[in-house]
């Protein structure tokens, strides 16, 4: 019952979060200045040509009549088709504009199909890189709170914190590919591709897990039960790792949510530094090409997923600790 | 001869300071208590009974250290052996203490961890049979519907029903010393009273020896076959409790007894005669309040609180008004409700001849002065880096009263009157003691010359020498200015020493209103009689718990069964109590009460509350 209304209302919630989404980045598009069909056509194309083809392609009607007919579309699941790549998968540039090859065109939805999982592997792989790191070093930071491991936890968090990611990005392509040739670093042919740019990124999140547990296993070891525990029968190992942990996750829970949703809405840097072919070097194409019904894809699709990760993460934080109501 | 089950033999324990000297905390202290006895611990908050509680369940921490003597457990040393100390703990020796709500793991449930505990005290038993114990136990402790209860989670337990299951879970493992520390503190009078009797009843089924510890000298005395006095560290007088009740030898003792307040002996203040004609000073009238709070598991719904239901009474010039219940009652929703922090959702509240609700602008400013609110908390009211003098000069400066020269001068004389040295005109707050504190709110209240002083819970955090020295205050401020008091409180005692007309509140309504003494002596309201009846004090009861109040604990505000709200505790309930709801009754002219057993006076007046 508590499941069903939770999940009832927040995804009402989401729905609305992605419509809203969806409007703000669909006008936004159209009032900055850069003209898609002057990019598609060419330089050299003539202003009859290009304002015939876009009141074709109803980019002369107003917005809201435009964004309405988008609407409609994506409610279907259409999410159109982008203005600059052909179905055949290569990138293209601004290639010259050909009618009639517009229904070649990518369909958006194949577009980030294709990528998407891609993305969603060195997400994933980063996390989970992450907490290796961040675990051992946040929770006896916590234990020990003033005491050495404490100290170690903060020191290489701040060491971490201050290295920004294309530097070590590049430092590692050069060592541990180039010179020891021990991990390949450019493009995607398997799996092995993402170890080093995962690598990259949990370096990038792993302090603020670091800091997250430190001060939340910190806290908890201040509860009042805590050290009722022990007085109580059981042994203090059973009472940190039973009960002391299980109360300080939450807010890790959180920040794993929030990390992984901005992972997902792609990591642009990283992602151009090792040429990954996922959602994040996707959107960089298709801002540097005007290409709005991707942008607008990508958008959308990022925030639903957002909004899917955020009741997950709600809904396990409740079983967790099932005080939180949310 | 055997050695007693449990020996301490100048113990001392210290604590280490930061600038690394140690201040003593215990010292010297020695007794012995044999099996199945009950020993009662009564000290002054610092004299470090805690402290000799927790020592016995080895659970001195740092900065504190002991520092010399002994605890043997049946002849058996056991400072000398810590990893004993430790197994004994939970398993033969016990510890409840005065934190219900924290002590439990918050994501687990009750009944898992109550297993969780007796499967590592005892790892032959099987989960099973643990099991089984637990809810035999919780049942024990008349928790209702016990394998349910059993699944639930700490926070959906009330404090009181908590205390219980951690005496379950104390008791589970047949310990032969239960060390109860302060457990009654956090709970309400007829709650703790209900935890007193159970502990008292499953003590002597399983021959468990107790240790009480509790600042209450009527509380233990109640529960304790033997007293210890603990003052300043060291125990100054051991006695079996009724002779140390009636023959205190120690002088810290005697004035320990020679304080406690009383309330059946002498006389409460009586109401002042009062002509037909005056006008009350505050008038509520069929005043309520719903509080929506959103429903948990469901889409869109709200449950609705009844914080103050239909409340009625008058309070006249020079009175000192009382309104009394237990946390949960609506009196501090009342309270709010009065001073304007919010607006009653049915009802008219006259202040001084005004509409609390219609007036507005400079006539609110001139109400908020004649009515001041003087808070609860005297560690949390007082913004820490101001001086005391610009803390109390405040309310002049908001309402732009007098000049910088006039207001200073002001302030000097309201902290004379109020007993606050000049001196401490530009100190800061920090170092001054909970009763100068409270000197503080006062003084800030009562700058303004308001006509009525709120005062909630003001004195609850005080001792009883502090208490009485405000008392006192209070009685000459109000010769001196006029004051009207309205006390809001769970203190019984208190109100019988001060107010001459007391309100009674349960589950937001006003079960009974009446003068001092007829409410004492002659309660109309069956709640009232359990609420007397639970009063800890050394004098002779009046009323016996056991017959006044059933077990349980009161509903939820939230959607009230129809009929009386007491009906579920109430030992006199009949049939109609559960579907009807009595209104006030008058049983004179001037008490009332809301129950159906109230026989209203021959000459049946039709009065309102108060008139
Ligand atoms: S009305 Fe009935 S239930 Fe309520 S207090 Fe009176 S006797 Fe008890």
């Amino acid at each position: 019952m508590f499941v069903l209304s939770f999940l009832a209302r927040r995804l009402l919630q989401g729905f609305v979060i992605i419509f809203l989404v969806m409007f703000l980045i669909f006008t936004l598009l159209r009032v900055v200045p850069g003209d898609p069909v002057r990019l598609m056509a060419g330089g050299m194309a003539p202003e009859a040509l290009i304002e015939q083809i876009a009141t074709q392609m109803g980019l002369r009607d107003p917005i809201l009549v435009q964004f309405g007919r988008y609407a409609a579309h994506v409610v279907q699941g259409d999410f159109g088709q982008s203005f600059v790549r052909p179905a055949d998968g290569a990138a293209t540039g601004g290639a010259a504009f050909n009618d009639a090859s517009r229904s070649e065109r990518a369909e958006v939805l194949t577009l980030v199909a294709q990528t998407a999982p891609r993305t969603f592997q060195l997400a994933l792989t980063a996390i989970l890189m992450a907490l290796l790191i961040s675990l051992p070093l946040g929770v006896a930071g916590g234990l020990y709170p003033g005491r050495w491991p404490d100290r170690l936890a903060l020191y290489l968090g701040s060491i971490f914190v201050s290295l920004p990611n294309f530097w070590l990005g590049i430092v590692l392509i050069l060592l541990l590919s180039v010179k020891l040739a021990w991990l390949p670093a450019i493009g995607y042919q398997g799996f092995a591709w993402t170890i080093l740019p995962a690598f990259v990124l949990a370096i990038e999140m792993a302090p603020f897990m670091i800091r997250t547990l430190t001060v939340s296993v910190a806290q908890v070891m201040q509860e009042y039960f805590i050290a009722a525990g022990p007085v109580r029968g059981l042994s203090r190992s059973r009472v940190v790792l039973r009960h002391g942990l299980k109360n300080a996750s939450v807010p890790l829970l959180n920040l794993l949510g929030v990390q992984f949703s901005m992972l997902l809405g792609g990591v642009l840097v990283v992602e151009y530094i090792f040429d990954y072919p996922g959602l994040g070097l996707l959107t960089i194409n298709a801002v540097l090409q005007r290409d709005f019904p991707l942008i607008q894809g990508i958008a959308i699709i990022t925030s639903a997923a957002f909004v899917l990760i955020n009741i997950a993460v709600d809904l396990l934080a409740t079983t967790i600790d099932p005080r939180l109501d949310y | 001869m055997e050695a007693p089950l449990l020996g301490v033999q100048g113990l001392n324990v210290d604590l280490a300071l930061q600038s690394g000297r140690t201040r003593p905390i215990l010292r010297d202290i020695s007794f012995e208590l044999p099996a199945k006895r009950t020993l009662g611990l009564i000290g002054a908050s610092g004299a470090g009974k805690t402290v000799l509680a927790k020592a016995l369940v080895n659970w001195i921490e740092q900065p504190l250290h002991i520092t010399g003597g002994t605890i043997a457990w049946r002849g058996k040393d056991l400072l000398g052996d810590r990893q004993g100390f430790g197994r004994l703990r939970g398993s033969k020796i016990a510890y409840v203490g005065g934190n219900p709500a924290g002590t439990l793991d918050p994501t687990q449930t009750v009944g898992a961890q109550i297993v969780e505990k007796l499967l590592s005290v005892q790892p032959r038993t099987s989960r099973r049979e643990a099991i089984e114990k637990a809810v035999d136990l919780l049942a024990a402790v008349r928790i209702p519907s016990p394998s349910q209860r059993f699944h639930e989670y700490p926070y959906q337990y009330s404090g009181g029903m908590m205390q219980r299951a951690l005496i379950v879970d104390a008791l589970i493992s047949d310990p032969e010393l239960l060390v109860a520390d302060n457990v009654t503190q956090p709970l309400d009078v007829t709650v703790a009273a209900q935890i007193l009797k159970l502990m008292r009843e499953l003590t002597e089924r399983f021959a468990t020896a107790v240790v009480f510890v509790s600042s209450s000298l009527p509380v233990v005395a109640d529960i304790a076959d033997e007293l210890l006095v603990l003052h300043e560290g060291r125990i100054v007088e051991r006695q079996a409790t009724r002779r140390l009740v009636s023959h205190p030898i120690h002088a810290y003792t005697q004035a320990l007894i020679g304080e406690l307040p009383t309330i059946w002996q002498g006389h409460g203040p009586a109401e002042r005669p009062r002509g037909q004609t005056t006008e009350p000073l505050l008038s509520v009238s069929e005043v309520s309040k719903t509080y929506k709070v959103r429903k948990r598991d469901s889409f869109a719904g709200y449950n609705h609180v009844q914080a103050v239901r239909r409340a009625n009474f008058d309070i006249f010039k020079g009175d000192n008004f009382g309104v009394v219940g237990e946390s949960g009652c609506g009196k501090s929703s009342l309270m709010r409700l009065l001073t304007r922090l919010e607006p009653p959702d049915t009802g008219r509240i006259v202040f001084d001849g005004q509409d609390l609700a219609t007036c507005g602008g400079s006539a609110l400013q001139k109400l908020r002065r004649r009515l001041q609110l003087v808070l609860q908390d005297p560690f949390s009211s007082l913004p820490p880096r101001s001086p005391i003098g610009a803390i109390i000069e405040e309310p002049l400066r908001i309402h732009g009263l007098g000049g910088a020269k006039e207001r200073r001068r002001q302030v000097r004389d309201v902290m004379g009157e109020v007993g606050l040295d000049a001196t401490l005109i530009d100190e800061l707050p920090a170092g001054l003691s909970a009763g100068q504190r409270q000197r503080v709110n006062v003084a800030r209240a009562m700058i303004l010359e308001p006509a009525l002083l709120i005062m909630d819970e003001t004195l609850s955090s005080l001792d009883q020498t502090e208490q009485t020295k405000l008392l006192n205050l209070f009685e000459r401020l109000q010769a001196q200015h006029g004051f009207t008091y309205l006390f809001i409180s769970h203190d019984l005692a208190m109100v019988r020493r001060v107010c001459s007309r007391i309100a009674v509140m349960y589950l937001g309504e006003i079960v009974e209103l009446a003068a001092n003494e007829r409410l004492f002596f002659d309660p109309g309201h069956p709640y009232t009689k359990a609420l007397l009846s639970a009063v800890p004090t050394l004098e002779e009861r009046r009323y016996r718990p056991e017959d006044c109040l059933l077990e349980g604990e009161p509903p939820s505000p939230i959607d009230l069964p129809p009929g009386c709200s007491f009906a579920s505790r109430c030992p006199s309930a009949f049939d109609r109590c559960r579907s009807q709801h009595p209104g006030l009754t008058a049983r004179s002219s001037h008490d009332l009460a809301a129950c159906f057993l109230v026989e209203p006076p021959r000459v049946a007046a039709r009065e309102t509350a108060g008139a």
